[in-house]
C-alpha cells in the first residue's frame, strides 16, 4: 500500500509541476510580458509607467531568475500579484473559493445522486418503455448548454413567477437552482459510464448465481452490482471535474454569483495574468488532487489492483 | 471600457451521439423555452416617460445592478464604467462638468482659473467639506491628491492619471488655494479634474499600499455616499452621509441624498436586464440591449439613454501599419463607404444619436461634419479606382497583388459594436472591401490592439484629456501613428486659451481626424442606455453615470 500511495502521490506533484512549467512557457509565449498586456488593454501608455511596473512585480528578471522566484514562492503559498488590483493572487482566489466549492460541491454530490439513481430505475423498472425514457435521458442532459438552462430557469422561476430572486440572496432556492442546473449537466456522463458497464456487469455469470439463490433485484443491483460497476463511472467521476469548474464559471455569471467563475472571467478581461496563471494552476492542481483520490479509492473498490500493481495506473485493470 | 458580457460559451465536454428520441426532445425543450421568452414580450409603444419630473421623496433603498463585478477601486483605474458609475457616488471633485450649461462648474474648488498660457492653475478650496473619515478637504488634502493623480504613487504602484499629463507640482497658497504648475501648457487639465478618474480620497487613502487603495471598503472620499458594507463580486452597499451640502455648484438638490441606500448589485447575463427592472427587482440597471428597449418601456417602465458627452463617439480607429490604408483617400473611401443609418436602423434603436464627429454633439468644440459623413458608395468607389485599387474577379479590390482585405478588432463591451460590424462588412463588400470582423472577440483583442498590422480598432475613448492624449503618443493604440501635423494641432489647442482660438482649432482637429486623414471612422454616439423601473427618477453625468444624490423612488 505505501508504494502504491507514493507512487501516486510522487506523478501528482510531477504533473503539477509539469503543468507550472507549461503555463510559465506559455506566458512566454504571449505578444508581450504581463505588465505591458494589461496596461494597454485601455489606452496608450508611457513606457515609462510599464518600466516602473515590470520591475515592481519582477517581470524585469531574466527568464531562468523569475522562473525559480515563482516556483520558490508557489511552495511558500505565494503566487503571485493580481495586475488589476495589487491584492495576492492568493488572497483574491481563497476570497471566493469557498462560494465556488460550495456550488461545485454540492452539484457534484448532487449529480452522483441523479446518476446512481437514475441507473438504479432504468436497471430496476420492469416497463420497457420507462427504461427506454430512463436511458435517453443522459444524452439530453449532456445535450442542454449549462448556460441555456439557467437563463430557462431564472426567466421563468424569477421574472415570470417571482419566487426566486435574479441574485444570489442566501435563499434555498438561489444555491439550490445553479445547484440542479450544474448536476443536470456533470451527472451526464456518469450516467452513461455506470449504465455502460451495469449492462457489463449484469451479463457476468456470478449475477445468474445470484437471482438463482433468490436474491431481489434490488439487493443485486445495490449489493453486488453497484460495487462492480462502479470503478469505470468513478474515472469518469474523476474528470469530470474539468466540467464541473467549467460549468461553475457559466453558472456563477448566469446566476450572479460571486467565486472563481467570476475573476476567471474578470481576470481574462482585464489581462491580468499573474491571476490567470494562478487560476490555471489551481485547476490544475484540484484536476490532480481529485483524480489522486480516484486512483486512492480503485484499491478499496477492487483490492486486486494493489496485489498485481507493480507499474502503471490502477485504471488499466479496473476499465 | 466597460465589460458586458453575454455568456455564450458552451463548454466542450463528452458528448455522446444523441439519439433520435433525445434530440427531437430538446429540440422541443428549445421551443418551449422560445415561446416562454417571446410571450410577455408584448410591446405597444416606446412610451419614454421623464425621469426628473414630480417632487423627490426621501428615503428609500435604490437597487443598481451594473455589468461585471470589479475589485479595482482605485482612483486612477476608475476609467470604467462599473467603477465610476459607482465612485461617482463616493468621490467628490474639484469641478464638475454641467451637460445643460455644457461647461465647468465649481464643486469642491468654489472657483477656478488657468493663466494665459494654460501652464498655472488656481484652485480656491470650498470650506466645510469633510471626508467620510473625519479628516478636513482642504487645501493640503487637495494638494496629496493632486500630487498623487498628476505624479503616481510609486509605493503603492500606482501610475499617475493620463490626463494629467505635463504635470509638475502644486502649492498650498494662503489658507484654502491650491496652485498647480505643468511643464507644458495643457488647456484640457480642467476638464481634466472633472473626471471621476481625478477624484478626491482622503489623505490616509493615499498613505495605502496597492491593495489597500483598490478595495472600496477602504476608500474614504467626501462624496454623499459612503461605503456601508460588500459581498465580493456579489454586492456593494452604500450608505448617505446625512452632513453632506457640497454639491455641484448647479446641483438641483444641494443638501444630502434623497435616498438612504443604494444597493449595487452585478448583472453580467445581458438576457436578464429587462426583465430584472420589469419584475422590480432592480430600480435601475445598465446596458439594456437595443432589443429589450421597447419590451420594458411598453411594460410602463423607463428607457434612459445617458450621453457620453465625456467620450468620443464608438468608431473604427484606422491603424495603417499594414500598408493598405496607408493612403488617406482610401481611407477616406471607407469612411464615405459606411451607410451610418442602416446601422441606426437595424442595430441600434432611437437611444442611439449618429456620429457626426469624433466628439459628442454635446461637447465643447463639437463640429458637425455630418454632410461630409453621408453614405456614397459611388464617391467611394472612384476613390479606391483613383488610389490605384482595382476590382479583382472575386469582387474584392487589389493593388500590386495585395488585395484590399482588412480586419476590426474590439472588445465585447458594446453589445452593438460587433452586429454593426457586421453590417459594415457587407456595405464595405459593395465597394469591393473586404472586412474581417474580429469584434467582440476579447482574446484576438490582445494581440490586436498592440498590434499596427490590425487595421481597425472598434472603441469609444474617455477624453477628460482631450484628443490629444489617445492619439498623439508614438504607441496609442488607436491608430499606433504619430502624425507631426495632427500633433501640432493637438499642441496648439493645449496651449490656447478657451474662446474662438481654441474653438477653431477644435474645429481644426475634428476636421483632420475624420475627414483629411480620416483616422477616425465615426459611427454613434457614445450613449449607455439604461433601464429603469417606472417610479425611479435619475439623472446622469456627462460620463454616463447615474447621480445618485439627486436620485429617488416613487411608489416604493
Amino acid at each position: 500500500m505505501a508504494r502504491y500511495l507514493a507512487q501516486r502521490i510522487g506523478q501528482a506533484l510531477l504533473v503539477v509541476w509539469l503543468a507550472y512549467t507549461f503555463v510559465f512557457l506559455a506566458v512566454q509565449l504571449l505578444p508581450s510580458d504581463p505588465v505591458t498586456i494589461f496596461l494597454t488593454v485601455d489606452s496608450a501608455v508611457d513606457q515609462a509607467a510599464i518600466d516602473t511596473m515590470k520591475s515592481q512585480y519582477g517581470y524585469d528578471q531574466p527568464l531562468p531568475v523569475q522562473y525559480v522566484h515563482q516556483l520558490l514562492g508557489l511552495f511558500s503559498g505565494d503566487f503571485g500579484y493580481s495586475l488589476a488590483s495589487g491584492e495576492s493572487v492568493s488572497d483574491r482566489i481563497s476570497g471566493v473559493a469557498g462560494s465556488t466549492m460550495v456550488l461545485a460541491g454540492s452539484a457534484f454530490v448532487s449529480a452522483v445522486l441523479i446518476a446512481v439513481l437514475l441507473v438504479a430505475a432504468a436497471t430496476l423498472t420492469r416497463s420497457g418503455a420507462a427504461r427506454r425514457f430512463l436511458v435517453n435521458l443522459p444524452p439530453l442532459f449532456s445535450a442542454v448548454p449549462v448556460f441555456w438552462l439557467g437563463l430557462v430557469l431564472l426567466e421563468l422561476l424569477s421574472i415570470r413567477w417571482g419566487v426566486m430572486s435574479l441574485f444570489p440572496d442566501g435563499s434555498f432556492l438561489s444555491l439550490a437552482v445553479p445547484v440542479l442546473v450544474l448536476a443536470v449537466v456533470v451527472s451526464a456522463p456518469m450516467a452513461q459510464v455506470l449504465l455502460k458497464s451495469m449492462a457489463h456487469v449484469y451479463e457476468q455469470p456470478f449475477i445468474d448465481v445470484l437471482r438463482a439463490k433468490g436474491a431481489s433485484r434490488s439487493w443485486i443491483f445495490f449489493r453486488h452490482a453497484l460495487k462492480n460497476a462502479a470503478g469505470p463511472a468513478l474515472t469518469i467521476t474523476g474528470i469530470t471535474v474539468g466540467t464541473l469548474l467549467a460549468g461553475s464559471v457559466i453558472t456563477e455569471t448566469v446566476f450572479a454569483r460571486s467565486g472563481l467563475g467570476s475573476v476567471v472571467l474578470q481576470a481574462v478581461t482585464t489581462q491580468d495574468v499573474p491571476l490567470v496563471q494562478g487560476l490555471v494552476l489551481l485547476t490544475a492542481t484540484v484536476f490532480v488532487v481529485v483524480n489522486l483520490v480516484v486512483d486512492l479509492l480503485y484499491p478499496l473498490l477492487d483490492p486486486r489492483i494493489l496485489k498485481s500493481n507493480r507499474q502503471g495506473s490502477a485504471r488499466a485493470l479496473a476499465a | 471600457m466597460t465589460s458586458r458580457t453575454v455568456s455564450s460559451h458552451n463548454e466542450a465536454r463528452l458528448r455522446p451521439v444523441l439519439t433520435r428520441r433525445s434530440l427531437r426532445m430538446t429540440a422541443m425543450l428549445g421551443i418551449a423555452a422560445l415561446a416562454l421568452t417571446a410571450c410577455g414580450s408584448t410591446a405597444d409603444t416606446a412610451a419614454r416617460q421623464d425621469a426628473a419630473s414630480g417632487e423627490p421623496v426621501e428615503g428609500g433603498t435604490l437597487v443598481y445592478a451594473e455589468v461585471t463585478p470589479i475589485n479595482n477601486w482605485q482612483t486612477q483605474a476608475a476609467r470604467f464604467y462599473e467603477k465610476s458609475n459607482v465612485l461617482n457616488s463616493v468621490l467628490d471633485r474639484l469641478t464638475y462638468f454641467d451637460p445643460e450649461q455644457g461647461e465647468l462648474v465649481p464643486w469642491i474648488a468654489s472657483e477656478f482659473s488657468a493663466n494665459p498660457e494654460a501652464t498655472e492653475f488656481t484652485f480656491t478650496i470650498r470650506p466645510g467639506v469633510t471626508f467620510s473619515d473625519g479628516t478636513p478637504l482642504d487645501a493640503e488634502a487637495v494638494k496629496l491628491n493632486l500630487d498623487a493623480l498628476g505624479l503616481g504613487i510609486e509605493a503603492a504602484q500606482i501610475q499617475p492619471n493620463v490626463d494629467f499629463a505635463g504635470y509638475a507640482s502644486a502649492e498650498v497658497i494662503g489658507e484654502d488655494q491650491v496652485k498647480v504648475t505643468l511643464s507644458s501648457p495643457n488647456a484640457n487639465f480642467l476638464r481634466a479634474t472633472s473626471s471621476v478618474t481625478a477624484g478626491l480620497v482622503s489623505p490616509a487613502t493615499l498613505e495605502l499600499d496597492a491593495a489597500g487603495q483598490s478595495a472600496i471598503s477602504r476608500i474614504s472620499g467626501s462624496g454623499p455616499f459612503v461605503f456601508e458594507s460588500e459581498k465580493p463580486d456579489e454586492e456593494v452597499v452604500l450608505a448617505k452621509r446625512a452632513e453632506y451640502a457640497w454639491a455641484p455648484e448647479t446641483a438641483a438638490n444641494q443638501g444630502d441624498a434623497y435616498l438612504d441606500k443604494v444597493v449595487v448589485k452585478y448583472l453580467p447575463e445581458v438576457a436578464h436586464r429587462a426583465g430584472a427592472v420589469q419584475s422590480g427587482q432592480v430600480d435601475l440597471v445598465r446596458g439594456l440591449q437595443p432589443l429589450d428597449e421597447k419590451t420594458l418601456a411598453g411594460s410602463g417602465n423607463q428607457v434612459l439613454p445617458a450621453e457620453g458627452v465625456d467620450l468620443t463617439a464608438n468608431m473604427a480607429a484606422v491603424r495603417i501599419g499594414s500598408g493598405k490604408l496607408a493612403d488617406e483617400e482610401v481611407r477616406r473611401a471607407l469612411q464615405i463607404g459606411i451607410d451610418r443609418q442602416s446601422i441606426k436602423d437595424t442595430v441600434l434603436s432611437d437611444s442611439y444619436e449618429l456620429a457626426a464627429s469624433v466628439l459628442n454633439h454635446k461637447a465643447p468644440g463639437f463640429t458637425d461634419l455630418s454632410d461630409e459623413l453621408e453614405y456614397q458608395p459611388e464617391e467611394a468607389r472612384k476613390l479606391l479606382d483613383a488610389a490605384g485599387w482595382k476590382v479583382g474577379a472575386d469582387g474584392i479590390r487589389a493593388k500590386g497583388g495585395v488585395k484590399l482585405e482588412v480586419t476590426v478588432t474590439s472588445s465585447n463591451n458594446s453589445v452593438v459594436i460587433k452586429p454593426a460590424f457586421e453590417l459594415i462588412e457587407q456595405q464595405w463588400r459593395e465597394i469591393g472591401v473586404k472586412l474581417n470582423n474580429r469584434a467582440g472577440d476579447n482574446t484576438f483583442l490582445a494581440t490586436a490592439m498592440p498590434d499596427p498590422n490590425v487595421e481597425f480598432f472598434g472603441t469609444r475613448q474617455f477624453i477628460y484629456g482631450g484628443l490629444g492624449p489617445i492619439f498623439e503618443p508614438a504607441n496609442n493604440t488607436m491608430t499606433h501613428t504619430s502624425d507631426p501635423e495632427l500633433n501640432a494641432i493637438f499642441a496648439a489647442e493645449r496651449a490656447a486659451a478657451p474662446g474662438p482660438e481654441r474653438d477653431a482649432l477644435l474645429a481644426e482637429e475634428q476636421q483632420a481626424l475624420v475627414l483629411d486623414k480620416a483616422y477616425s471612422l465615426v459611427l454613434w454616439d457614445e450613449v449607455q442606455v439604461y433601464g429603469a423601473h417606472s417610479g425611479t427618477h435619475v439623472e446622469f453625468t456627462s460620463g454616463t453615470a447615474p447621480v445618485f444624490q439627486g436620485a429617488w423612488k416613487t411608489g416604493g
